[in-house]
């Protein structure tokens, strides 16, 4: 069928339990058009499958460079070297590594196989109030495939999260808005210009969005900001982001604290980490900004 | 006799922990049984129930022990290597000898004349202990092995035991043994040559007589008690001077009367206490009779006294659900054996918590925050899904099977109703194995499929010609254990009434005949089925890798199993890389479905045929699952020879990759109308389930909300267990659920420790 709605999907993970209220399923798409330097989920930035090599399962037999139809894999002492530009995506070296050690990332799937995966965890939903979230990658950035899904999900009654960096047209927006019951609206710094600088998205698009969001549907929004040491562990770009979701009328704000534990996908997709040796916090370091919450009149939460 | 004689013969129970020493000297006990051996054989021209009746004045009150100094009850007993019973872990069934024990009573003398005098025990024994006889009548030699190092290598085994029952103690409480004796003599004027009726009615002399042995120790002990043991001690007392005969007034004397029935009957699993109890214990509150406190700590006593048995698989205490005579104060004494518990830490008894429409949230609550301590109980049973299955499968109406009360590891009772004892075990993963060789089992090279033809490997050309042959073995197996557990009843009956369990079982009494003669309303059993899902996975990896992919022909796949794998590491692989049982995967359910409902159903169907009134599998687990795992050889689901199998319903080890409510999806896709108890573990990493406590209660009630029956729940630490494996020293109280028993994880066997670290553990950060 010609018309089968089809995207690219980096993972769908059950029982969710941190991605919005009750049990969940998350199901995160490929493809982002920010690059923030702490990304967690580095393979999902790109709407292409994504090779990722893990050189500590590698058998260093070869068959992977021998069989490669584009010729981009070399061995180079100790471990492989992946020519990226060259790869088409075709994963016929993953299919032959007998280590598995090469493992793509992104898979097309229909809209009909992602209803029926996370149909089946709807008793947990209903018994929990919990639902699917649909992150990502941004969810907006395959617009019609993330439609599809939220429409079908609310026809069989599931409840629906987005995670989304805010950084789409608002026309896609307003149209989702009414499918969707909880917005987990990233918020990674206070001005659109430090947006803008740090992760490459559209500040100003991505708070203007939020304000015409939370003019319609303000109790549906909890803003969600990544703290990250050197970026945004800062005392009045906290305050003044907690403050404007006040202003906003908006309820909720989760400060998530900084974990590395994406830095090995860095590796394995052949990246550097920007973060090296950054420590990880914890939610004891953001407790206090729960009573400026108090203040305010919304509620803070360290940790999400 | 010969060394593997002697090792058919000590085969037994595992003990996980060794028992208290026997009070009684060496001499004592010789002379104790040869006394029993005495009577045994002067009654043996009289009915089985008067022979029965003579032997247990033997071994009552004699067989008592003292109460400890922290008792708060009354009730210990030696278990001599010969006397009567119910089952092998106190003793043996009926006339017993524990011939394991007495070698090693043997062992411990070096009196020539106590050595000659076992020995003429020995040889009496050897003809008349009742498994024995049993073994050589009627086991069939396809059954079991040679010995006790071989006995795994046969597909099923079976033998006459009474586990599990679970008695009307609301009857002894509501008549008393004066109004118990009343109502056997009422019966008595219709039929007064009724031999089990006159004896039964004796027997209840000796319920007083035991009482009264009691008393005067206590007297005794009263002697140099100082005040505050004095008080307990005459607490007891009280007690036991009103239930010598009349009915109980307060919770201590319900208990005692409880606790001290089931003791002489041979009862190591107790069903529902708090249906028993709730009533007195409120009544005592309520009068200011007993104090919150005191109770807690009688019930600390209970505690001790079961775990002091070390039963291992049994010890069964249930509190709430359904068809309780008065649900809120049955409640208050479910609270106190929650903190009881909670405080305890025991692997016995193994405590359990019915879970129903009107579970009080407290009691939910205190029951998580036990299982997040690390506990491992309450095991939790969800009658919803329990009372309609077992009543379709036990044939008997949904009012009678609200009384349900599981036993040993998980097995099916309903109490005060059925005998439900399971005599036979099957191993259907090694029923593969022999249809891959064509009939004979490479573990040991013997033929094993009797008259069954098998094709050859070549000659099946579709999955389903296959499947057809797998169904013709298992029928013909499975078949047989119905047939063995019949005729273990029939023996039993043969030799013993069971006295003193027939006269608290509907309708021994009123028919005025003995348990396994037609006195039990519904006289049924179970047959414990192992290796399921290693046997629905390599039937899985069989279907997509041979007859759809056709990656290998079945012969090469026998090849590789036949080598252990060894130069097959692709295949191996690959076969593992075969959809698993507990994803959530349609494919290997539907397949692990049908292997359900192709034994389920047979057994189901099997058991009215053949006399019982039902009949039904169970998916239990002990420890067997590793020792049977032991002696099967390679499989086709990707499992090394020599590798324990999955756990009861749970998949194999790791194999369950999608997070838990996938591993719970598949699960609940068996339909519980066709078994009578099924059991399955969880495994979470500390931290997580203390953080995340009310989702996962949530994810646990979704999953009885879907149709799960049952769940039990090990929390641990992160690394715990392999930790404990390098130094047991620092795990001393490291508690884990085997499957249908708890233990502390440093007293297991390595290969039972090395399965239970396979298990997938849920955690995330």
């Amino acid at each position: 069928m010609a018309d089968v709605v089809k995207g690219s999907v980096m993972e769908m993970e059950r029982f969710a339990i941190h991605d919005g209220p009750g049990i969940r399923t998350t199901v995160f798409i490929q493809g982002c058009p920010l690059r923030c330097p702490w990304c967690a989920n580095p393979e999902s930035q790109q709407i292409k499958p994504q090779l990722m090599y893990n050189v500590k399962k590698c058998l260093k037999c070869g068959t992977c460079a021998r069989n490669c139809p584009q010729h981009a894999i070399t061995i180079v002492g100790d471990h492989l070297e992946f020519d990226r530009s060259k790869c088409i995506g075709c994963k016929t070296c993953e299919r032959n590594c007998p280590g598995k050690a090469i493992n793509f990332i992104g898979d097309i799937k229909t809209v009909d196989e992602v209803i029926d995966y996370i149909s089946r965890d709807k008793d947990y939903y209903d018994v929990s109030g919990g639902g699917i979230t649909v992150s990502g990658g941004e969810p907006f950035v395959q617009f019609d495939f993330f439609y599809n899904i939220l429409q079908r999900a609310k026809e069989l009654g599931i409840s629906t999260a987005v995670e989304t960096t805010g950084d789409t047209d608002w026309e896609k927006m307003k149209k989702a808005e009414p499918l969707i019951d909880k917005f987990l609206f990233d918020m990674k710094q206070s001005t659109p210009e430090k947006i803008k600088e740090i992760t490459g998205g559209n500040g100003w698009r991505i708070q203007e969005n939020l304000r015409k969001l939370a003019e319609i549907a303000a109790e549906k929004i909890v803003i969600r900001v990544p703290v990250i040491p050197g970026y945004n562990y800062e005392e009045e770009v906290l305050t003044a982001i907690i403050e404007m979701a006040a202003s906003l009328n908006i309820p909720e704000v989760n400060l998530l604290p900084y974990h590395n534990l994406g830095e090995n996908k860095y590796e394995q997709l052949g990246r550097d980490y920007a973060l090296k040796g950054t420590k990880m916090m914890s939610k004891a370091d953001l407790k206090h900004y729960e009573a400026l919450g108090d203040k305010l009149g919304l509620k803070v939460q360290a940790g999400g | 006799m010969s060394l593997a004689t002697r090792k058919l013969r000590e085969h037994t129970n595992v003990e996980i922990k060794s028992k208290l020493a026997c009070e009684k000297s060496p001499r004592e006990q010789v002379e104790i049984m040869e006394l029993y051996t005495e009577t045994h054989r002067k009654f043996s021209q009289s009915s089985k129930s008067r022979r029965e009746l003579e032997c247990l004045k033997v071994i009552y009150p004699r067989l008592l022990r003292t109460i400890l100094p922290d008792d708060l009850l009354a009730g210990r007993m030696d278990f001599l290597p010969i006397g009567f019973g119910a089952v092998t872990s106190v003793g043996g069934v009926g006339h017993y000898c524990h011939f394991a024990n007495l070698y090693k009573l043997r062992d411990s003398i070096e009196e020539e004349d106590l050595l000659k005098r076992i020995d003429a025990l020995d040889e009496y024994w050897t003809k008349y202990d009742t498994r024995t006889q049993y073994s050589r009548n009627y086991r069939p030699e396809v059954v079991y092995g040679d010995n006790m190092q071989t006995i795994y290598n046969a597909p099923i085994t079976a033998g006459p035991r009474l586990s599990g029952m679970m008695l009307d103690y609301n009857k002894l409480c509501d008549l008393g043994i004066t109004g118990l004796k009343n109502v056997i003599k009422k019966r008595l004027e219709e039929e007064p040559d009724n031999e089990f009726l006159q004896c039964s009615l004796e027997a209840m002399d000796l319920f007083t007589v035991c009482c009264d042995y009691y008393i005067d120790m206590i007297d005794k002990d009263m002697e140099t008690a100082d005040e505050q043991r004095k008080y307990e001690l005459q607490r007891i007392k009280d007690s036991l001077c009103t239930i010598r005969t009349d009915k109980p007034v307060h919770f201590m004397d319900a208990l005692e009367a409880t606790w001290l029935y089931a003791l002489l009957a041979g009862c190591i699993n107790y069903g529902r206490l708090d249906d028993v109890l709730g009533d007195y214990l409120v009544k005592d509150f309520e009068s200011g009779y007993l104090t919150k406190e005191e109770a807690h700590k009688i019930v600390r006593s209970l505690w001790v006294l079961i775990e002091n048995k070390r039963t291992t698989v049994n010890g069964r205490l249930i509190v709430g659900g359904r068809g309780r005579r008065n649900p809120a104060a049955a409640d208050e004494f479910a609270r106190i054996c929650l903190d009881v518990c909670k405080e305890m830490r025991q692997v016995e008894p193994q405590f359990t918590l019915r879970l129903y429409e009107d579970t009080p949230k407290d009691i939910w609550d205190k029951a998580m925050d036990c299982l997040a301590d690390g506990a491992t109980f309450p095991t939790l049973y969800n009658d919803e899904v329990t009372i309609p299955g077992l009543a379709h499968c036990m044939r008997v109406p949904e009012k009678e099977a609200e009384q349900y009360a599981m036993f040993g590891c998980g097995e099916m009772n309903l109490q005060t109703y059925t005998v439900g004892t399971p005599n036979a075990v099957i191993n259907l993963l090694k029923l593969v194995t022999i249809q891959m060789n064509e009939g004979v089992d490479p573990i040991d090279g013997r033929y094993k499929a009797g008259p069954v033809i098998l094709r050859k490997l070549e000659d099946y050309h579709t999955y389903e010609e296959f499947w057809e042959d797998y169904c013709k073995l298992s029928d013909y197996y499975n078949d047989m254990c119905v047939k063995q557990q019949v005729m273990g009843y029939h023996f039993m009956n043969t030799q013993v009434s069971f006295l003193f369990v027939s006269n608290l079982m509907n309708d021994c009494i009123a028919r005025g005949k003995p348990l396994l003669d037609g006195g039990v309303r519904y006289l049924g059993g179970c047959n414990e089925t192992y290796g399921n899902i290693n046997a629905s996975d390599s039937l899985v990896a069989i279907k997509k890798l041979v007859f759809e992919d056709k990656k290998y022909t079945l012969r090469e796949i026998n090849n590789a199993l036949l080598a252990d794998f060894v130069g097959y590491e692709q295949m191996q692989q690959d076969l593992k890389d075969a959809p698993k049982y507990g994803n959530d995967d349609p494919y290997a359910d539907e397949i692990a479905n049908d292997v359900y409902n192709l034994v389920a159903k047979r057994n189901y169907e099997m058991g009215p045929e053949m006399g019982l009134h039902y009949y039904g599998i169970v998916i239990i687990n002990n420890q067997t699952n590793t020792l049977w795992g032991n002696s099967t050889s390679a499989s086709p689901d990707g499992r090394n020879s020599r590798v324990f199998m999955n756990p009861s319903n749970n998949p194999q080890g790791g194999a369950d990759k999608s997070g838990p409510t996938a591993m719970l999806n598949s699960l609940v896709k068996f339909d519980p109308h066709y078994q009578v108890g099924q059991v399955q573990n969880i495994k979470f990493q500390k931290n997580f389930f203390k953080d995340n406590i009310e989702k996962i209660g949530l994810l646990f009630k979704g999953y009885f909300k879907k149709g799960g029956c049952q769940l039990m729940v090990t929390v641990i630490d992160h690394h715990a267990l392999e930790d404990a494996m390098i130094h047991p020293e620092n795990h001393q109280n490291l508690i884990v659920r085997v499957s249908g028993f708890s233990a502390v994880f440093v007293n297991l066997s390595k290969n039972v420790q090395l399965e239970l670290l396979s298990r997938t553990m849920y955690d995330k950060v």
